[in-house]
This record gives structure tokens, C-alpha cells and sequence, in this order.
């Protein structure tokens, strides 16, 4: 039996201000003598979106901005009434919508653990027994006793996350809360909510904008694009499909055809950055995992430098770089006197993840002052080959290109069982 | 309404939490702490006591500041956590938006706290009893009971007023207002009794004289004052003639209002 079930769950806002008084009068008098009101425009934060999640699944819930990601989790969590459609929810759920909801600045930490601690549902003995992990685990018991208003943002967050998630519910809904502290807390975070879900068989949804953090956690995500459920499968499978969409179709209107550098101090131009391939993807080109990849770069010098440098590298969406390489490895001195150049960069046997990226480049002068500089200066997609993609391990940025053997070195006098192994 | 009770009673440690919440949170860093609980009915007492100096008032044979004190208690109780109930749930708005638990949590709460404070004027009373040597008799045990009743009376009004607060904040403004022209019309500065011989023995307004002291004890606050009086320091029965038509009154009204609450209740998250 699913522990969620969500069946063509539609959720509507009315756009602009509420209604005064006077016109909600109006408009009831309008009705009444059959006239036709003037209805404010409709907005669907949710449209006709049905799922079912089974128990102990870990589910990612991944879109851009305004998809209706926090609507859906306040329907589950009856904060909120769908407009058509129903949620079923079979158990206790303990909603995270926000770690740290109702905290009293005048309380103290103590006073404040056990008030979040009921706002959230736990018994007071239940607190009573916790008490202490909590504290322990928000690194917090030097400053219980001391009025939360005094903390720090990063000190609040911390008790907060600690509260919320010693909450013992079947359901745990969670959003965008593992941004929380300073990286050491966010690990520590991060490994608590992966020892509840991997302990007990707990069903969570989280809500997230980090792609990479839920790809790990989750066993499955699901993909809201202006609130219709877009899809539902792997946890890679579905954020490769929403990094790859948001570059090729950015949300922000940042589609970038020209080259807009970080830097340029007019001592040279970057003409063109092409990448040669025969394939495309909706205009963007395509390449192979494990195959070659090469850059062609047409530059301009019109003051003569008597020695560059040259970094080339690629980014993730994220703009997170992955790999980078420069002239200064492999050549000794590059003197570029003025006139033009063409520039070839071939990358063998290329083993990054399957995705989409983007294209840095960096000129510096012999002082290493940058002459030219940015970053998202062309976009390629790179796909692994047909037949390849079911086989390679999931979770990862980049693939190492590995020779392996296997070899026996020695045969047991009394093997336990026979075992089968494909030649 | 079993609805009510059932959340009441599952969710009574939150209740009591957030009651103990307002509460310590009221008298936080203020140095006489609760001690400000009995401020207002204090020197409201003092007010109409100097007041009555001035003009006469027939307060029969109990001495007219600790009736007038004795009248202040059910009331101050009725109007703040009538007046606190209607803003519980946009006060909370931070709550509601965040995490669900029954929202009649809000108003609950609200009364609870409000009882708190009541509580704390018990030892006033209390103090000014010994003072004036008054020993009260076997009636008493009516109070908790009256206080029961003024807790529906302050409900009815709280649930259909925190709801329609979501909506119009009109009526966190216009209840202020109302209530202290209710308390003119209710018999706290004035003792019950000096209505009731107007109307039912001098019949001061003619033929409807009957119909106007009803129409008066309407207002559940005139019984409950009146009853709250007899008990603790008249040492006799409720009138319970005053309270029917009160009590009607919020029989008929308490379900309604709380039936409104409930529908308005899943869209306070949107509109809030």
C-alpha cells in the first residue's frame, strides 16, 4: 500500500490583492441579480500532478523556481487544501516546510527546544529523553540557557535542525534545509538525514536546488516544471534532464550566443570558440563520452605579448569547473606577436559525466595578469554512446578512464559453492 | 464539536505549551513579571470606586469595591481572551504557514492564557475578602462552572472572529471598540440588580419593560457577572433567570461559529 498517494492534484491561486470588503459586497449583490463579476486571473501553482510513493523511498523533488515544489509539500503536509484532486497520506508526518518555524527570540534555547519540539508534535517526555542528543548534536551546550535572540543565524539553524529532526515520524517532509551551518555542519547534517532514511524505513521528501546533494540522497525524483509533474524516474536520469534543460533553455533569459568576457583588456580577442562535431542537440553540439574532443579557438593579438598563457576549461551548470588544462604544462614560452591565430585543443578519450557544459577560457599576459577571461562561452552536450549508459556506475562527476585485470593468483582446495562467471 | 474534543484532547500538551508560551513570554524581562496580570482589573476598580463617590450606585450590602472587583474578573477575562482569540491566528500567521496542527489550537490557546491570568486575580479577590471579612459559603463551588460557561461565551466569538480576521483585519480593529461598549451594557460598573428593579418591579419602560430586561440578559456577560457576584461573595444561587437567554444564545451561536471556523480553516494558509 502506498504511504502518499497524490491523484490529479490541481492547486489554484487568484492573482493581485484580496478582495475589500466593499467589492466582495458588490460582487455578492452581482451574483444575486445574475450580472457577471469581474473574476481576478487564476494562477495554477499545481496542475493535474498524481504520483504514488511507496515506504521507504527516498524522493527528490527538483524544478526551478516557482514550479509549485513548496505548494506540493504543503498539500502533504495540510497546510494547505488542494483546489481539485486528493492526498493521501497514511501516517505521522513530521514537515520540515522550515527548520526553526515558531522559535521565540525572547525564549531561551532550552525553553525554545522544548516549544518547537510540541509545535512539531513530540510528547514532552519524549523531549525530556532527547534533550540532550540535541543539544549535543547542535553543538549547543555552552549557550542553552541564553535567550535565542542573542545566537547567531548559523547558532539558530543549528538547534533548529537538531529539533526537527529528532521528530520520529513515518514521513518526513523536508525542504531546503540542508543549507543549513558551516560546512562541518552541513556533513554532519547531511549524514543524519542519510542514517534516518537508511535507518527504519522511513519515507522522506526532500526539496532541494542542490541537484548534486539530492542525487545522492534520493532513490528517485520527480520533476515539476510550472506545476505539472514533468517526469519521474532515476534520481540521475531526472536531474541530468533538468541541468541540461535549464542550460539549453535558461529560465533567466541568459542565453548566451555572443562571447561575454569576465575580462578584456584589448590586447587581444577571443574571435570564435567552436567545437568540432558533426552532431547537435537543439543547436547545442553533441559529444561522446570516451570519445575526442576538440576545441577550435580563432584569437586576435593586436598589441604583441611576448609570453601567454593559456587555461581552458569546462564547467558544469552549476558552474562548478571540472577539469582544466593550460599552456604552461606543456609548452615552455608562447609569444603571440600581433596578427591572428588559430588555436587547436584536443581532449582525448573525454570521461566526463553525461550532461551538459560549459566552455571557460583564460589568457594571461607573462606577469600572469589576465588579458582575456570567462567563463559559459559556449555550451556542449555530452551523451554517452548508445548501449553504454545502463552500465555506467551512477552518482559521479566524472568517469576514470581505467584499464582493469582481473587475474587469479591462487585456487581454493575446497571452493563453498560453485560460481558461474561469464567469459 | 466531538471533533473539538477529540483535538483537545490529543493535542492538549501543545495547547498547554503554547499557553505556558504566551504566558512567560508576556512577562519576560519585566521585572514584576505576572505580577502586571493584575493590573488592569486593579486599577479599573480603583477608577469606578472613586467614580462612585461621585455618583451613587446601590451596590446593596456588599461593599462596592470588591463587587465592582468581583465583576471585573469574569469580565476582563471574557473581553481579553475574546479579544486575544480573534487575533490568535493572523498573530500566528508565521504557524500557519509553516506546519499544520488544528487551528482552533490558536483560540484554545488564547482562553488558556487568558484563564492563566485569571487565576492570579483569584488571590486579589481572595485578599480583598479577608480584608472586608467575608467568608463565602457552600455556593462557591458554582464558580468553576461560571467560569466554564464565560470560556464558551469568549469561544464564540473568538472562532468566527479569528476566522473572518484571516480574510478582513477589520474585525482585530472594530472588536476592541465593541467590547467596551459591551462592558457599558453589561453589569460591571453596576450591579445586575439595580436593572432588574427598574424593569421588572418599577417597569421603567412601560409595556416593554419585560421584553427589554430579556433582550438585556441576552448578553451572556449580565448572567455570569451577576452569578459570579452571588456566589463568591452574596453567598447565593445563580440567577438563573438572568442566564437562560445568554445561554441560548451561545448554545445556538458556539456550534455556528465553530462550523464556520472549521470550513474557513484550510484556506488560512493561502490567504493570510
Amino acid at each position: 500500500m502506498p504511504v502518499i498517494e497524490v491523484d490529479h492534484l490541481t492547486k489554484e491561486y487568484r492573482l493581485g490583492a484580496l478582495q475589500s470588503f466593499k467589492q466582495t459586497l458588490l460582487n455578492t449583490g452581482r451574483r444575486l441579480i445574475g450580472k457577471p463579476v469581474a473574476e481576478r486571473p487564476l494562477f495554477k501553482a499545481l496542475d493535474d500532478v498524481s504520483f504514488s510513493i511507496e515506504q521507504g523511498e527516498v524522493v527528490g523533488i527538483i524544478g526551478h523556481n516557482g514550479a509549485g515544489k513548496s505548494t506540493l509539500l504543503k498539500m502533504l503536509a495540510r497546510i494547505s487544501t488542494p483546489t481539485s484532486g486528493s492526498v493521501k497520506v497514511n501516517g505521522r508526518i513530521a514537515p520540515l516546510i522550515e527548520v526553526g518555524a515558531g522559535f521565540v527570540p525572547d525564549f531561551t534555547g532550552r525553553e525554545n527546544v522544548y516549544l518547537n519540539g510540541a509545535i512539531l508534535g513530540m510528547s514532552r517526555t519524549e523531549i525530556d529523553r532527547k534533550f540532550d542528543e540535541i543539544v549535543d548534536f547542535a553543538e549547543m551546550a555552552e549557550f542553552i540557557d541564553t535567550p535565542v535572540k542573542r545566537y547567531s543565524s548559523g547558532m539558530q539553524v543549528k538547534l533548529a535542525f537538531a529539533v526537527a529532526t529528532s521528530v520520529e515520524s513515518e514521513i518526513l517532509i523536508v525542504d531546503e534545509v540542508l543549507a543549513v551551518g558551516d560546512i562541518g555542519f552541513q556533513r554532519k547534517c547531511l549524514s543524519r538525514m542519510e542514517g534516518m532514511i537508511n535507518s527504519g524505513g522511513r519515507t522522506v521528501l526532500i526539496v532541494g536546488h542542490n541537484i548534486r546533494q539530492l542525487e545522492r540522497i534520493c532513490t528517485r525524483m520527480l520533476l515539476l516544471k510550472h506545476g505539472r509533474l514533468d517526469s519521474d524516474d532515476q534520481p540521475g536520469k531526472v536531474s541530468k534532464r533538468f541541468l541540461d534543460e535549464t542550460t539549453l533553455h535558461p529560465e533567466h533569459g541568459e542565453k548566451n550566443a555572443g562571447l561575454n568576457p569576465n575580462v578584456a583588456t584589448g590586447d587581444i580577442e577571443v574571435e570564435s570558440i567552436q567545437i568540432l562535431s558533426n552532431e547537435t542537440v537543439e543547436g547545442t553540439p553533441l559529444c561522446r563520452l570516451f570519445a575526442d574532443l576538440q576545441i577550435q579557438i580563432r584569437l586576435k593579438v593586436l598589441h604583441t605579448q611576448s609570453n601567454v598563457e593559456i587555461n581552458f576549461g569546462l564547467h558544469n551548470p552549476e558552474m562548478v569547473f571540472m577539469t582544466k588544462s593550460s599552456t604552461s604544462l606543456v609548452e615552455k614560452e608562447v609569444p603571440l606577436s600581433a596578427g591572428t591565430y588559430v588555436v587547436d585543443i584536443t581532449i582525448p578519450k573525454l570521461s566526463l559525466c553525461p550532461g551538459t557544459y560549459g566552455i571557460g577560457l583564460a589568457i594571461y599576459d607573462w606577469m600572469r595578469r589576465p588579458l582575456w577571461a570567462g567563463n559559459r562561452l559556449g555550451w556542449l552536450a555530452l551523451e554517452s554512446p548508445a548501449g553504454i549508459h545502463p552500465l555506467l556506475p551512477q552518482s559521479t562527476l566524472t568517469y576514470l578512464p581505467t584499464d582493469w585485470i582481473v587475474t587469479q593468483s591462487n585456487t581454493l582446495a575446497n571452493p563453498i559453492a560453485e560460481t558461474t562467471s561469464s567469459s | 464539536m466531538t471533533g473539538l474534543i477529540r483535538n483537545l484532547f490529543q493535542y492538549r500538551e501543545l495547547v498547554c505549551v503554547l499557553a505556558w508560551k504566551n504566558v512567560t513570554l508576556r512577562y519576560k524581562q519585566a521585572y514584576l513579571g505576572i505580577a502586571w496580570a493584575i493590573l488592569k482589573p486593579v486599577t479599573l476598580m480603583l477608577i469606578f470606586t472613586l467614580v462612585k463617590t461621585f455618583v451613587g450606585i446601590e451596590s446593596g450590602d456588599v461593599p462596592y469595591p470588591i463587587l465592582v472587583f468581583a465583576a471585573l474578573m469574569p469580565w476582563t477575562f471574557f473581553q481579553e481572551s475574546a479579544s486575544e482569540g480573534v487575533s490568535s491566528v493572523v498573530s500566528n500567521t508565521a504557524l500557519i504557514k509553516k506546519i499544520y496542527f488544528p487551528r482552533e489550537i490558536f483560540p484554545l490557546t488564547s482562553v488558556l492564557t487568558k484563564l492563566v491570568e485569571l487565576c492570579i486575580s483569584i488571590f486579589i479577590l481572595a485578599g480583598l475578602m479577608l480584608w472586608y471579612g467575608m467568608v463565602p459559603t457552600a455556593h462557591i463551588v458554582w464558580a468553576p462552572l461560571i467560569i466554564g460557561y464565560t470560556i464558551l461565551a469568549s469561544l464564540t466569538i473568538a472562532f468566527v472572529g479569528a476566522a473572518i480576521n484571516v480574510y478582513y483585519r477589520d474585525v482585530g480593529q472594530a472588536l476592541p471598540v465593541v467590547l467596551s461598549l459591551l462592558m457599558y451594557a453589561s453589569p460591571v460598573i453596576y450591579p445586575l440588580q439595580l436593572v432588574k428593579d427598574k424593569l421588572l418591579l418599577q417597569q421603567a419602560a412601560g409595556e416593554w419593560s419585560n421584553a427589554l430586561y430579556t433582550f438585556y440578559t441576552l448578553n451572556p456577560l449580565a448572567g455570569i457577572i451577576d452569578a459570579f457576584q452571588n456566589v463568591v461573595l452574596r453567598g447565593l444561587p445563580p440567577d438563573f433567570g438572568a442566564m437562560v437567554p445568554g445561554a441560548i444564545l451561545i448554545a445556538v451561536l458556539l456550534p455556528l461559529s465553530y462550523l464556520y471556523f472549521k470550513r474557513a480553516e484550510s484556506y488560512f494558509a493561502d490567504v493570510i
